[in-house]
């Protein structure tokens, strides 16, 4: 006999859209799709390099009204924004340093953000690496052909003092 | 075996983040699949402007999307009973695949959670995935969604055995190491594990 406390749930099989047309004949395969949207990542590279040098410049902003001791309270959005962007950005354009050091800056911020410590040097750091890793002759490099860098790096993130996870995601 | 393909091109696509490069990108991305029609939101507050103006057919979803992010999102979406996109698929994307956030992904109501950054491979892979793995809906008193207990198909197509493949760049191999984490977790209930 059912029990009365746990009422029975609804299952049901939804008919979606999107599961009735996406399965059509006439759709477009894997290796079309990739070699399809590969082909649209490359019409942006062009254009990325100038995009690359707004984003960090935007946080060299940032960074220079924290150091001048005129930034606004909002900054750590502002700074999460571009650092997030650059992560999200740089390994889907071919540039995964670019991911890789905006990623453990984000980690930073997140921390700051979430109550850490406010330390200005280990931002600084992460501002020269990505003032290098927007060269020409590093931005093609990937994370494991810099180990130095990376294991700096991780040594900076480490020292921002670790707090509960926070709300982001 | 003829090889399995996707048809996006009459399907409304939200896409959802706070990065305009990376709305760009993913619009770019879609269209080599073959989609026709996108729309873009910044924001929860556009994402619902949009669900309410336009027929929505797949939601791609940024989990830390400004406003009530895209987990609260999800969970907002799948309890409004009267709502027309309340059994739409949703993808939500994260930066962060520890698996207290997938799972929180998928208790939200999350069709799939994918792993940024993201690339082409990974992405067509979930979209093929939620397309023909179509999973029964629960609807209880604690949640609404896609059943979390859903079946062991597999990987997606195009991808090997996980364990043992080698890690290469994003760009060669189309895919982020980081969705096989996520993968695990959308899998385990299968084998009674949560």
């Amino acid at each position: 006999m059912a029990d009365k406390s746990f009422p029975e749930a609804r299952v049901f099989s939804p008919n979606t859209r999107f599961h009735a047309l996406a399965r059509r004949p006439g759709g477009v395969s894997r290796s079309q799709a990739i070699a399809g949207a590969q082909a649209r990542i490359d019409e942006m590279q062009p254009e990325f390099g100038g995009w690359l040098n707004a984003e960090i410049n935007a946080l060299v902003e940032v960074v220079k009204c924290l150091k001048s001791g005129a930034s606004e309270p909002a900054w750590i959005d502002r700074a999460l924004f571009h650092s997030n962007q650059l992560r999200d950005v740089g390994t889907t354009m071919g540039f995964e340093l670019v991911s890789y050091v905006a990623n453990t800056l984000s980690m930073i911020l997140d921390r700051i953000k979430a109550g850490a410590d406010f330390n200005l040097a280990s931002i600084t750091c992460h501002m020269d690496a990505l003032a290098l890793v927007r060269q020409e002759s590093y931005r093609h490099l990937r994370p494991d052909q810099v180990p130095e860098l990376l294991n700096g790096l991780h040594q900076i993130a480490e020292s921002v003092s670790i707090v509960p996870a926070s709300g982001q995601k | 075996m003829t090889e399995r393909t996707i048809n996006l091109r009459d399907l409304s696509i939200l896409i959802a983040d706070p990065s305009p490069y990376l709305r760009t990108l993913l619009q770019g991305m879609l269209r080599g699949f073959g989609a026709g029609k996108m729309i873009e939101a910044k924001d929860a507050a556009e994402v619902l402007q949009a669900l309410g103006k336009h027929r929505i057919d797949v939601l791609l979803c940024d989990g830390a999307l400004p406003g009530d992010g895209g987990f609260v999102l999800t969970r907002r979406i799948r309890r409004e009973s009267g709502n027309e996109h309340r059994t739409m698929p949703i993808l939500l994307m994260t930066s962060d695949p520890r698996e207290t956030i997938v799972k929180e992904g998928r208790d939200a109501g999350a069709n799939m959670v994918v792993a940024k950054p993201l690339s082409p491979g990974n992405l067509y892979d979930r979209l093929a995935w939620v397309a023909f793995n179509p999973r029964q809906y629960i609807d209880t008193e604690g949640y609404f969604g896609p059943d979390r207990r859903f079946k062991n198909v597999g990987g997606p197509d195009g991808i090997g055995r996980r364990r043992g493949d080698a890690i290469e760049s994003v760009k060669k191999t189309g895919r982020a190491p980081a969705q096989d984490k996520i993968d695990k977790v959308f899998n385990a209930t299968s084998n009674g594990r949560k």
